[in-house]
């Protein structure tokens, strides 16, 4: 390999030009969301494929107890809203918009909790073993779950962002940057909601 | 270790950010740590002996055990105080992330939550040796049972976690085999960057998967794995607690090698010297980076299997239990649509080390830089398409089995490009007969017999009578080991000065080579002669009529193991006490060969700037 030395040289690796490493840090996290988004289409397939067999009879629970469809929709609109809003936010810097962001993500997380606590399908054997009811009940399950880790890293994401905006350490050239690599996680996990709501949504 | 010095890297004071909590951590407050976090999510969790749900309560106070023991080490050994840091708004300092790229530390480094990415390879090469030490251990145990019908060296119990658990062993290690450690240590300067594109993501790359190996092992305490490596649905979900390990151990691999695909793509995209246009790339970085995009789609699947499996065993979810609506072949199915795209995540970076390998000892350019490309790229998208030719006798979808068989038998074409290219590039040359140009030769051989017994097995009525059988066995150790394990032994010949600033020892080196390669085809070939006659795989009784082909197949793999042995006692003693190596020792031009050993912690004084590709021999260039 033929090389010459560069004369001017003035790029270091830890003193990059913060929209080289900008840019770095935004095509690091999108390939992490397409390792996260072979999660989610493999949830779903999973969702459907055992939909589609009804292995038994076995796909909706034994006394019907399905969830309405909105369920989805309802911890889906929080992370909608928290998109948006940090998509508003991340050319200002905006306190506020961050402020929101972090509320959709504890209400939206509260949320989430609450329907996994509160699942209708979970029935209790003659042994006294809990189980659920179905492959519908099993799968809806594991999308929450998901659906809660998106939540909890969102919060952590969201936390941060507003506490380094209130205490005004937000760098005005790499820690834009950083908005925009943020902004590409709060709308992956707002369409990964929102797929889980579509899918949760044909029983 | 070597004990040379470069007072250039050693000339900085050591930074030392005395009252930061990174200055106390390391390994030992990691494992302490993570003990803490074990035992308390174990206790917590742990079930009363005459529970209803005693079978899901032990599972999942063991699961918590294992995925608190991960956390807790990384917490221990300091791995979140970057992102606990970024979160309260006080970042590392310039001083402390200097710490943490271990300059001047010496030893100690290797044990410390490190950021150099030469570290880092290191810590995998290291890593990597030892698995496959562990693997190969158990495969001679294995092979010592089979020795004679009826030799029973080891119980039929220990024998079924003998052979799962040396299958996920060796799976695990030959993933990173190549870019663990070499896409670690050598890649970066290959394409003149200074560092990974997230140093402190490198190091939690390894050390994620550093505590996968504990999770593994304590299989063997807690009844080991009756399943294999492949963990079938519902055996899986009605296994004793020791396939508690087996999930854990997935499921943190998997979340490292989604990271460190991540990083290593992006560092090739995002990095590269000036001037080094995508066809200046070197031809290994093209190929373990195909390699590493690869699993970052297809691993999450794997995932997703496991946490299926885990909420079958902890929750009582229905996923793969028919009577509720659930169906084993959804595991097959997300098992293969990894598991066969992984088989390419392991190959392609052994046979690139060898388009690395092969110019630069015949002196002469890379026969089609386009060509190996284009067989890489076609191997990695055909391999998403190939998954359900393991699944033809199971009953899914007959009339599926057609296509598949065809999408399967298409990789011969871009595997053919790449023997193409392996041949094309040696064709007519003057080989400098050294290690590794003698892997080289092997592996065409081996990946050659690997690739045309595969045909057989692609093909639906063939595979009707061969499946399952010690033939499929022979078949991807031909493939695994025979090429992509004698690839990376080929990398690490080559890069051993590099790496170490010593020569490997040659004499030792060629004695392992000729054991290894011998007791390889005895071995394998003797059992292609027991599959196709019929003896089935993972079943430690067989009848008398294979007697013969097993007990030379036995042979083979003492000689296989005295190989290996020998290599380690190599690597071992030249890294101690090995001749010192030139700079540059085979007279390469890629850029790695242009750094003095140790190689500086930024790797360049200055950035170079690439002006021509790097196979230009006899080009006077």
């Amino acid at each position: 390999m033929s090389t010459d030395t560069s004369a001017n040289h003035t790029f270091h690796i830890h003193h990059d030009a913060p929209a080289v490493v900008g840019r770095r840090e935004r095509l690091g996290v999108r390939l992490l969301i397409v390792a996260d988004a072979a999660f989610v289409v493999a949830m779903i397939f999973s969702y459907f494929y055992l939909r589609g067999l009804n292995a038994n009879g076995g796909w909706v629970p034994k006394g019907g107890h399905t969830l309405s469809a909105s369920t989805g929709w309802v911890v889906a609109a929080p992370l909608v809203i928290a998109a948006i809003a940090h998509k508003i936010g991340a050319k200002s810097r905006n306190v506020v918009t961050s402020g929101i962001v972090l509320l959709s993500m504890l209400v939206g997380g509260y949320l989430q909790w609450h329907q996994l606590a509160h699942m209708p399908f979970i029935s209790v054997d003659d042994g006294g073993r809990h189980f659920f009811e179905g492959a519908y009940a099993s799968n809806w399950a594991v999308l929450g779950g998901a659906n809660m880790f998106h939540y909890i890293i969102g919060t952590f994401l969201a936390l941060g962002l507003f506490i380094r905006r209130s205490r005004a350490k937000v760098d005005p050239t790499l820690e834009y940057w950083r908005q925009l690599t943020a902004s590409s996680w709060f709308t992956w996990i707002a369409i990964s909601a929102v797929l889980c709501a579509i899918t949760t949504g044909i029983i | 270790m070597t004990t040379l010095h470069n007072t250039s890297t050693h000339s900085r004071p050591i930074p030392n950010p005395a009252k930061s909590l990174i200055t106390k951590l390391n390994m030992g407050t990691g494992t302490v740590v993570g003990i803490l976090f074990a035992l308390g999510a174990y206790y917590a969790l742990r079930p009363a002996a005459d529970a209803a749900n005693f079978y899901n309560q032990q599972n999942k106070a063991l699961l918590a055990g294992m995925f608190a023991w991960s956390i807790g080490f990384l917490v221990g050994i300091g791995a979140f105080i970057g992102p606990f840091r970024w979160l309260i708004g006080k970042d590392l300092t310039a001083e402390e992330q200097l710490y943490l790229a271990g300059d001047g530390q010496g030893i100690k480094r290797y044990f410390k939550y490190c950021t150099d990415h030469k570290v880092v390879g290191i810590q995998y090469l290291v890593g990597v040796m030892a698995m496959l030490g562990v693997g190969g251990t158990m495969a001679m145990m294995i092979r010592t049972s089979l020795a004679i019908p009826g030799g029973h060296f080891v119980g039929a119990t220990i024998y079924n976690s003998l052979v799962g658990l040396h299958g996920i062993t060796m799976i695990i290690a030959m993933i990173i085999v190549a870019t663990g450690p070499f896409g670690n240590y050598i890649m970066p300067i290959m394409i003149g960057a200074r560092d990974m594109a997230f140093p402190r993501l490198n190091a939690l790359s390894w050390w994620v998967l550093f505590t996968a190996i504990p999770v593994l092992c304590s299989a063997w305490f807690l009844g080991g794995i009756p399943t294999g490596w492949t963990a079938y649905a519902p055996l899986s979900v009605q296994a004793g607690p020791g396939m508690n390990a087996f999930i854990a151990t997935i499921i943190i691999f998997a979340f490292s090698t989604a990271v460190a695909g991540m990083n290593i793509t992006a560092t090739v995209v995002a990095m590269r010297a000036k001037g080094m246009k995508w066809n200046r790339v070197p031809i290994f970085v093209i190929g373990a980076t195909m390699s590493v995009a690869l699993a970052i789609p297809a691993f999450p699947t794997f995932m997703l299997a496991m946490v299926q499996t885990a909420t079958d065993r902890v929750f009582n979810t229905g996923f793969y239990d028919a009577n509720v609506g659930g169906s084993g072949w959804l595991y097959a199915h997300l098992f293969w649509i990894m598991g066969h795209p992984e088989v390419y995540v392991i190959l392609l970076p052994g046979v690139a080390i060898l388009m690395e390998i092969a110019p630069v000892f015949v002196r002469k350019p890379l026969f089609s830089f386009n060509a190996a490309v284009m067989g890489f790229a076609g191997i990695a998208g055909l391999s998403v398409l190939v998954w359900a030719h393991h699944m033809y006798i199971s009953g899914w979808t007959p009339t599926l089995n057609g296509p598949f068989m065809v999408t399967t038998e298409m990789i011969s074409v871009p595997t053919g490009l790449l023997f193409l290219v392996l041949l094309g590039t040696i064709w007519r040359g003057k080989p400098w007969m050294k290690l590794p140009m003698l892997a080289l030769f092997a592996v065409i051989w081996n990946l050659l017999i690997g690739g045309i017994t595969g045909i057989y097995l692609s093909d639906v009525p063939a595979d009707n009578y061969l499946h399952g059988s010690m033939y499929v066995t022979a078949h991807f150790h031909y493939t695994l080991m025979g090429a992509a394990l004698t690839g990376a032994v080929a990398g690490l010949a080559y890069w051993f000065p590099k790496m170490t600033g010593r020569m490997l020892n040659e004499r030792a080196g060629y004695i392992s080579f000729w054991f290894t390669q011998i007791g390889f085809q005895i071995l394998f070939l003797g059992m292609f002669i027991a599959g196709a006659e019929g003896q089935p795989r993972r079943v430690v009784s067989f009848a008398a009529m294979y007697k013969y082909q097993n007990m030379i197949s036995t042979g083979g793999a003492y000689l296989v193991g005295t190989g290996f042995i020998i290599l380690l006692w190599a690597v071992i003693h030249s890294w101690r006490k090995g001749d010192i190596a030139p700079q540059n020792p085979w007279g390469a031009k890629t850029l790695e060969w242009t750094v003095p050993y140790p190689v500086p912690l930024e790797n360049f004084d200055e950035l170079p700037v690439i002006t021509s590709d790097p196979y230009g021999y006899g080009k006077g260039n």
